[in-house]
């Protein structure tokens, strides 16, 4: 089995895939880093500082809210026993592997696209987030780790008083 | 092994139409293996309920169609890291002639799907025994 980059088609403005060539790939990497850049050209949101190339194929999207961090991951196929979740120093880290469903010889295959093999993927997290409050979740293919937000990095109301 | 049928990509237009709905629609990534008894088709459609699912098979022409909800709310999610997008899958083949309809079968797990079309008696292979004289 050899290791192959998880593949997830990934959208261009019209909505259709831009995997057909590796070109196309990257100037859709070029386009989506400009685009970053002109929305917010001072990196204010932390994801333009982070090293995204660490780990091998996992493509993964993080979403803040006021109370929680949510990272989800499309991991179709996967057994979740064989999905590994760890957060060390703010060092949030998914491994595991797609298995092949059982393989049977004389067979034809007229396309071949999905693939297997091993991923694994660490990103830094906000300092907000409370490492021993974490919980993973895996659904119709999806994984989805919640991470709770230290009770300090939690937005506080402050009611005006009138009068 | 002879290919009775041809597995070919069609230009659908429907999956257009499908686009004109506010949300994007993804091309499943799929494995199709032919046995001498089936067509096996492997769809990737992570995020899909087995009852968000509709599959069809009309002349010769194989469709499917997941249906992902929106796992945030778009608009409003802070995004640190956004590296896919989140949409329906849309797909179809033209798989000619020679399945047998009735015992088409489908099942969903873990955002997999597997679908097995299984040839008609007509189109499966048959080994012709030689007899020596």
């Amino acid at each position: 089995m050899s290791i192959i980059p998880w593949r997830n088609k990934r959208e261009n403005r019209n909505g259709a895939t831009a995997e057909e060539h590796p070109l196309a790939r990257l100037r859709d990497e070029m386009d989506h880093l400009f685009e970053r850049f002109w929305r917010d050209p001072w990196g204010s949101s932390f994801a333009d500082l982070l090293p995204s190339g660490v780990g091998v194929g996992l493509r993964l999207n993080l979403a803040e809210s006021e109370n929680e961090v949510t990272v989800t991951a499309e991991l179709p196929g996967v057994d979740p026993k064989d999905v590994e979740i760890s957060v060390t120093d703010n060092l949030l880290t998914i491994r595991g592997e797609k298995k092949q469903e059982k393989e049977e010889k004389k067979r034809n295959y007229h396309y071949v696209e999905r693939s297997f093999g091993s991923f694994h993927r660490s990103i830094p997290l906000p300092s907000s987030v409370d490492s021993n409050k974490v919980d993973a979740h895996y659904k119709n293919g999806v994984l989805t780790v919640t991470l709770q937000k230290r009770p300090e990095a939690k937005p506080k109301r402050i009611a005006v008083k009138t009068g | 092994m002879s290919t009775a049928m041809t597995v070919k990509k069609q230009e659908d237009k429907l999956a257009r139409v499908e686009r004109a709905r506010d949300r994007r629609t993804y091309t499943p990534n799929v494995d199709i293996i032919e046995t001498n008894d089936e067509f096996l088709v492997l769809a990737d459609m992570p995020g899909v309920a087995p009852d968000a699912i509709d599959i069809q098979y009309e002349q010769g022409v194989l469709t499917m169609h997941g249906k992902v909800e929106p796992r945030q709310d778009e608009e409003k999610t802070n995004w640190l890291l956004r590296e896919y997008g989140v949409g329906d899958f849309y797909r179809s083949f033209q798989l000619g002639e020679g399945i047998d309809c009735d015992k088409i079968e489908a099942r969903l797990k873990d955002g997999v799907m597997e679908l097995h079309l299984p040839k008609s008696e007509a189109n499966k292979p048959r080994k012709i025994a030689v007899k020596a004289s």
